[in-house]
């Protein structure tokens, strides 16, 4: 008997076995060791944006954060102000309280509107400025022909996502490079001056206009029309808020007017003989938009502004049945003013047909301007607001009806409120009255005669929400004139420092040198 | 026999063997008869073999055996059955002659002897330190069984499966000791006759959906037939898992395949029919009752009087219109055999298995082929283990999580029960499905859904291992296994421009291919030894590559001329606006230990280190290390102990560290991406936008565990009671979750390495031998479970919302959080007081500091706090197993104590308003006080008690021996019962609910497939 170890008698048929079977796999592993990743289906920053038309593959991307950015601060503006409110009707629509508590201006850091829609604004602007960061930097490091070009508009993009951030939360951290890190807030005032240099710079270089094929990039308008808009609410966003409210900064009223002028007299735009070709479908063509968001009435390239206030059986595919707008706001507007037929209201149609339509229990949809209760609202209760007809031809809610952020007819009420505001009230109701004419028939002028500054200041901010109503100016403008916290229908009177959207928690959970703004 | 005598009797074999092998020339044989200690019954299916050689056989029912070609000497061969003690008796063989020899085995309730597969390799049971509990296969195959998780449930303790629905095939979700991960997957490793499988990525495309996230995909484990599965292993602890190392942190799911052994070649078919029904209602309103209310409401001034018109006449239960009594099929057929050299074990099954529910169900054919052979002089030894299964899918269109729209069972619950399932066309005179219009309708009558929506998919897999040991010399042998894991499927979808939810498109057709492709090699270089008498130890080392490819096709047309084409001719679709290919692949290479040492058979110590590089971890992270260790003392083979109550005491404790890296490829780079998101028009123009679509995290790395476990194993009276005790504290740290980052960044949200975990729990099982008698045998078994799982750490962060709520007026709502403190599986919402005058409903109005303040109509921010709890007190598992006489039975109970249920359907549809839509509701609505126009919203009056008690099984079968005329040994027939009774004061289907709504969120009960109730008839039969 052999000692426990020993050795087998070796045979040639083992060796060779036992060769095989440990060197092969030696080989397969020295092989495997190399864990480097080298994906197929998806591409890395080191090997894009390296010839024009890879940049421009980033400028459409950085472009297309227009889209998100352009609901969430249209609904935060609009129902968060007397232009609209989302009654919650039977099943429909209370979403965890969230519509509700944004037309209630009863948000927080932490509640249901405050973790989605305002954190959702936070993302989606702040997005916008890290797409255009990511291919600014790369263009740092490639020639390509218009260089220049492709950097001052991804300058004036960014500015732009700066300054609804600005209007939304003040100060927010200011990020000219692709880092992804905490970084602390500006001040109010130091975004605004951002956002001034950015807009001036850029303006030098842009086109005042693009051949149609590039429609929609931006433009020395757009930017002279942000800049206005800007030097217009300069008071507001270069001041500070305390939970006391606003201490007014500096007023810039006559650059506000240069910059204005700069865009009226560019000879670039005109305003449109019928007004509603701004917003059509093929207001693509209108001759007053200046800023806007492209849509195209394709699978995600779409806008469903449509969709969200018609109600079920008014559309296909079926629309939603949500925003309306508020009896008192409704009752404001003259019934000869044309522009009152954006309402829908009484007995209703199907939008394709025009055939009458009834609600889902079966009777004659009538749209009614009062609506009885926020919480149990019925369906067919609240007047409307269809600024954005639908499509005809759209791709289920996609349509292709561009959104105007700014056309020119805003450039001349952003101008009569700065002359009103230097003391030229009858320049500015005379501006207002040339607006107007092609909205009355016959013409309805406003009498400057004995209109006292503060009576006209109040005139224009009424012009404006005739105007203007569902374009998402009218938080900003409520806030400018000192009424955004003041009681309307369904809201209460509420707290000063409610002009800033508070950070969301999520925000301040991920960045520790945020600091929230007062009050929250 | 002590320990220590029958470690020296095997060292003697051993060597005894080593020796004769120059003399093989001069053989004998041993013949003869294994019965039963007590009764004096032959035992069949005995193994009987001579230690320490892979000589054996196994008895005839008559309980004879005969091991022929035995090479003269002197050994010891032993008798061993589960159930009973092994005996072994020293055997000399001489030259030419048959020596006979008799065993009679004491009836054994828990067998401490046996060998158990411990990962690469298998350890006598008394020896293993770390947690490790055995299934029997054979035993837990009854009843309707299409994949292997469903073996498992209530037989091992501290192993949680909830199924995801009563849907044929369907996935479980299974956690061991509670989940250690957020986001990754919590799902064990499984590893089929030693090669991991991947199965936490479904074999199939996903499904498409249509008003909501489709169903949850089908458990790719149903490639397994359950009828091959000779025992499955859980390894529970770290010191038992480590050597599974990064793959090893929720646990691991061992499966071995059913060999032949040596002899005569044995046929046996085993096969049932099954039929199935509903287990429960919801309790929808019928059509009068409809009508009555609505006709009340209209006199009460609530609904306008034009309102009865739009009533049907009908009176349809949606329900039961929708459900069915269903068929399910199954047959075994297998023989096995061979000779000492080579053995082989063939099968083939067919499973056809029918869902309770219209329209839909899987069919499964699969073969398999295990085989081995020994060569050079029995120092090489090749495994063949090959299986390949086709498994035909017929989805049926629900949904995930309820979704605003819904599939079948959406619409189910809200159509109007006054509307008939169809209608004969007054211009054809054709029948055809009743819709309340035409065109796209968000409403859809359910029955037409399910048989109008095409969706099968066809899935190929192929499982293939060969396995070669070579013993190089005494002691050490070499492994080297390659495998291969390769699916490859093809999911074909149509919605017919007919249907309401194809109308949109006019008919729309998708096919998606999915190929998936697993390559593994294992080396292992395995040393067993020993000191003198007292010291033994055992040594395996090895390394191992995982090389996982996965890719996808799919293409999709629309706007079809006629509906006749369905899904096969995508080219008859005038808008074909959609292709699509994606391909990713992972590298895993490992190289890996394991030492045990034992001391006199008393003392024991294991130590397993594992180093794991994987491919998708950031550049300084991917690799890791995982080590563990472990000890056991057999207190009972102490003198001290001799005389002490114990047949077995064990005391063990182990210490590991494991990890998860269960994330996608390339989730540490930086990547682009062209997609239609990040597109925008210039002029009118689309220009393809190309886009980050996540954050770069260069810092990526393993979630790890770290895991304490301490036990006692015990057993009195000669072991017929028996159990385990154990506890444990898992720590997961550096958790994957998808937090959001500081803004600016492209993508809001980054994978990181954040927070921690704990889950410390005891657990129990219990089995005992509580009648043993020469007619009668009952034994018991009893799992008990008890685990609490702690949110330590969010990285900061001081919640994560989760666990969306589904349904009309619900977007935005999350029923719970995760928040550092409590645990996962926290429900969060406001908390309902009653209803005032107006019905509306009032929740308690709370201050910033928690305070209540008073009511509110509209709870907000501050009025939310924690509502309940979604993971269970304790839970049971209980099974009994009798045999009088012929007859044989076995019972499973399962029960969970404690645990609360979100019940989303309650919420969503125990609301009188669906009336202002003529949607139907839940008869518990009409009693309550709630006004017609009150929105369903979300709080704690819709989080319930889930406790349950269930009869998830039970059989009862009759064996006899066949007459001698019949070509056959035994037959067994069977009935059986699954879920025959649900104790519960739940209200929704069924308190069992799981859906995957991101991270982990345990207990919210959206509206899905019912479960079955089914009753089976079986037949075993063996020749």
């Amino acid at each position: 008997m052999k000692k426990s170890g020993s050795r087998f008698p070796a045979r040639a048929g083992v060796r060779g076995t036992l060769t095989l079977l440990l060197i092969l796999p030696i080989v397969a592993v020295l092989q495997a060791c190399d864990l480097d990743e080298n994906p197929v289906s998806v591409i890395t920053p080191d090997n894009f944006y390296q010839n024009e038309q890879e940049i421009i593959g980033g400028l459409a991307a950085s472009y297309s954060r227009l889209r998100g950015t352009m609901w969430t601060y249209f609904n935060l503006s609009e129902i968060s102000s007397d232009e609209m409110v989302v009654p919650t009707r039977g099943q429909d629509w209370f979403d965890n309280g969230r519509w509700l508590e944004i037309h209630q201006q009863a948000w927080s850091a932490n509640s249901p509107s405050g973790l989605d829609d305002i954190n959702g604004a936070w993302n989606d602007n702040m997005g916008g400025v890290a797409n255009t960061n990511i291919v600014l930097s790369a263009l740092e490091n490639v020639n390509v022909a218009d260089q220049e070009i492709y950097i001052a508009e991804l300058r004036a993009l960014r500015a732009w996502y700066y300054y609804l951030l600005m209007d939304f939360f003040g100060g927010v951290p200011l990020a000219t490079d692709p880092q992804v890190t905490p970084r602390p807030r500006t001040t109010r005032a130091e975004l605004f001056n951002f956002i001034e240099e950015e807009l001036l710079a850029a303006r030098t270089v842009l086109p005042a206009s693009w051949p149609p094929e590039m429609d929609g990039r931006m433009t020395s308008g757009a930017c002279d029309a942000i800049l206005a808009s800007l030097y217009l609410n300069a008071e507001v966003w270069t001041g500070t808020v305390s939970t006391g409210g606003l201490q007014r900064g500096q007023a810039r009223w006559q650059d506000a007017i240069d910059a204005a002028d700069r865009v009226i007299n560019s000879g670039v735009y005109s305003l449109e003989a019928d007004w509603f070709s701004n917003f059509t479908p093929d207001n693509y063509l209108s001759s007053e938009l200046i800023f806007v968001v492209k849509h195209l009435n394709q699978s995600g390239l779409g806008q469903s502004l449509p969709f969200r206030v018609l109600h079920y059986n008014q559309l296909d595919p079926t629309p939603w049945n949500g925003f309306s707008t508020i009896a008192e706001t409704f009752n404001q507007f003259d019934p000869d003013d044309l522009r009152t037929d954006i309402f829908l209201v009484g007995q209703q149609v199907n939008l394709d047909t025009g055939e009458e339509v009834n609600d889902r229990q079966g009777n004659p949809l009538i749209f009614t301007p009062e609506i009885g209760a926020i919480v149990q609202a019925s369906e067919n209760e609240g007047v409307r607001i269809l600024k954005y007809p639908p499509d005809p031809a759209r791709f289920s809610d996609h349509n292709g009806n561009d959104y105007a952020y700014f056309r020119l007819a805003e450039m001349y009420l952003i101008k009569a409120e700065a002359l009103n505001e230097l003391g030229s009230t009858g320049a500015a109701i005379d501006i207002l009255n040339m607006l107007r004419e092609r909205v009355f028939d016959p013409d309805k002028p406003i009498d400057s005669a004995g209109l006292s500054q503060a009576a006209a200041r109040d005139r224009i901010l009424q012009e404006r929400l005739f105007e203007l109503t569902a374009e998402g100016k009218r938080r900003m403008d409520l806030i400018r004139h000192d009424k955004f916290t003041l009681e309307w229908q369904f809201k209460p009177q509420t707290d000063p420092y409610r002009i800033l959207f508070p950070i969301p928690q999520t925000q301040l959970d991920t960045n520790p040198e945020l600091v929230q703004n007062p009050g929250y | 026999m002590s320990m220590t005598r029958k470690a020296i009797s095997v060292l003697i074999v051993c060597l005894a063997w080593a020796g004769s092998l120059a003399a093989q020339d001069q053989v004998g044989s041993i013949t003869g008869r294994v019965v039963d200690a007590q009764t004096q019954q032959p035992i069949g299916n005995a193994n009987v073999v001579i230690e320490g050689t892979l000589l054996g056989s196994v008895t005839t029912p008559s309980g004879t055996f005969v091991i022929s070609q035995v090479p003269v000497g002197t050994y010891q061969v032993t008798a061993n059955l589960i159930g009973y003690g092994p005996v072994t008796q020293e055997v000399t063989v001489t030259a030419g002659e048959a020596v006979s020899v008799n065993f009679s085995l004491p009836i054994q309730a828990v067998v401490m002897e046996e060998l158990v597969t411990t990962g690469y390799g298998t350890q006598r049971r008394l020896a293993i330190t770390g947690s490790v509990a055995t299934v029997d296969a054979a035993e837990a195959n009854v009843g309707v069984q299409s994949n292997v998780n469903d073996l498992l449930q209530g037989r091992v303790s501290g192993l949680n499966i909830t199924r995801n629905s009563g849907e044929p095939g369907t996935g479980a979700q299974i956690t061991i000791r509670g989940g250690t991960s957020l986001s990754a997957s919590s799902e064990p490793l499984y590893i089929v006759d030693g090669v991991p499988i991947a199965q936490d990525i479904p074999t199939e495309a996903n499904g498409i959906g249509i008003g909501g996230d489709p169903a949850l995909p089908r458990s790719p484990l149903t490639l397994i037939n359950p009828a091959d599965i000779e025992n499955i292993t859980v390894l529970k602890d770290a010191a038992a898992t480590a050597i599974y190392g990064s793959r090893a942190a929720n646990g691991v799911i061992l499966i071995e395949t059913k060999q032949g052994a040596p002899g005569t070649v044995s046929f046996e078919y085993d096969g049932y029919v099954a039929i199935s029904q509903p287990q429960s209602y919801l309790n929808l309103l019928n059509g009068a009752e409809y009508r009555d209310f609505v006709q009340a409401q209209v006199s009460a001034g609530n609904l306008d009087p034009s309102r009865l018109d739009g009533l049907g006449t009908a009176n349809t239960d949606w329900e039961r219109a929708l459900t069915r009594t269903a068929l399910t099929q199954n047959h075994d057929v297998s023989f096995a055999g061979g000779t000492q050299a080579t053995r082989f074990r063939a099968s083939v099954n067919y499973m056809d298995q029918e869902g309770i529910v219209q329209n839909n169900g899987f069919q499964r054919f699969q073969g398999r082929l295990n085989g081995t052979h020994t060569t050079l002089n029995d120092r090489l030894r090749l495994d063949l283990r090959l299986s390949t299964a086709q498994v035909n899918h017929d989805y049926l269109p629900f949904e995930n999580l309820g979704g605003f729209e819904g599939g079948v069972f959406q619409n189910m619950a809200v159509y109007n029960p006054t509307f008939p399932v169809t209608i004969t066309d007054p211009d054809t005179g054709e029948e055809k499905f009743f819709e309340i219009g035409t065109g796209r309708l968000s409403v859809r009558n359910p029955v037409a859904i399910a048989e109008q929506i095409e969706d099968v998919a066809n899935t190929t897999r192929t499982l293939g291992t060969l396995k070669a040991d070579l013993d190089v010399f005494s002691g050490l042998t070499a492994t080297v296994s390659g495998s291969v894991d390769a699916s490859r499927s093809n999911r074909r979808t149509f919605f017919p421009s007919a249907s309401p939810v194809g109308a949109e498109w006019n008919g729309r057709a998708i096919q998606q291919d999915r190929d998936l492709t697993t390559l593994n090699l294992q080396t292992l270089l395995t040393y067993d030894g020993g000191v003198g008498l007292d010291h033994a130890f055992n040594v395996v080392g090895g390394y191992e590559v995982i090389d996982w490819t996965l890719r996808t096709f799919s293409a999709e047309a629309r706007d079809f001329l006629t509906d006749a084409f369905s899904f096969s001719n995508l080219t008859a679709g005038v808008a074909r606006p959609i292709i699509g290919s994606y391909e990713e692949s992972a590298l895993l290479v490992s190289v890996f230990g394991r030492a045990n040492y034992s001391f006199k058979d008393r003392y024991f110590v294991t130590g397993v280190v594992r180093y794991d590089g994987a491919s998708q971890f950031g550049a300084g992270n991917k690799w890791s290390l995982f080590p563990a260790v472990s000890a056991s003392w057999r207190v009972s083979e102490e003198a001290f102990m001799a005389d002490g109550p114990f047949s077995e005491l064990r005391l063990r404790a182990g210490w590991g560290r494991q990890g998860n890296p269960a994330v996608t490829p390339y989730s540490s780079l930086i990547t682009l991406e062209a997609s239609d998101g990040a597109s925008y028009p210039f002029g009118d123009q689309r220009f393809t936008g190309v886009a980050p679509n996540r954050n770069p995290n260069p810092d990526l790395k393993w979630e790890e565990t770290e895991q304490w476990n301490v036990a006692i194993d015990f057993g009195f009276a000669g072991n017929r009671i028996a159990g385990t005790v154990e506890g444990y504290i898992k720590n997961t740290e550096d958790l994957l979750l998808e937090v959001p980052v500081a803004q600016p960044a492209a993508v809001p949200n980054r994978l990181e390495n954040i927070g921690k975990i704990r889950n410390r729990g005891i657990e129990a099982s219990l089995e005992a031998l509580v009648i043993n008698t020469p007619n009668v045998t009952w034994s018991a078994g009893l799992v008990f479970d008890m685990n609490r799982n702690e949110v330590v750490d969010l990285g900061g962060r001081t919640f994560l919302p989760l666990g969306v709520v589904s349904g009309q007026g619900q977007t935005g709502q999350n029923a719970q959080r995760l928040i550092p403190g409590e645990t996962v599986g926290t429900f969060y919402g406001p908390e309902f007081i009653g209803v005032d005058a107006q019905g509306r409903q009032l929740f308690n109005q709370r201050d910033s500091d928690g305070n209540i303040i008073g009511e509110t109509i509209q709870p907000t921010g501050d009025d939310f706090t924690v509502i309940g709890n979604a993971n269970p007190d304790f839970s049971l598992g209980l099974t009994n197993r009798l045999s009088w006489g012929n007859f044989d039975g076995s019972m499973l109970l399962l029960s969970e104590i404690g645990q609360d249920v979100f019940n989303n359907t309650a919420l969503v549809y125990s609301t009188k308003s669906n009336a202002l839509q003529d949607k139907n509701f839940l008869r518990s609505a009409i009693d309550d006080p709630i006004g017609i126009l009150e929105p369903a919203i979300f709080s704690d009056r819709w989080i319930e008690n889930g406790s349950y008690l269930r009869l998830q099984n039970i059989t009862i079968g009759y064996t006899f021996q066949l007459p001698s005329f019949v070509a056959g040994k035994m037959a067994r027939v069977y009935a059986a019962a699954d879920n025959l009774f649900l104790i519960t004061g739940y209200d929704g289907y069924d308190p069992e609910v799981y859906t995957d709504a991101g991270l982990v969120t345990p207990g919210i009960d959206y509206l899905s497939y019912p479960r079955a109730r089914t009753f089976t008839f079986g037949l075993r039969f063996e020749m």
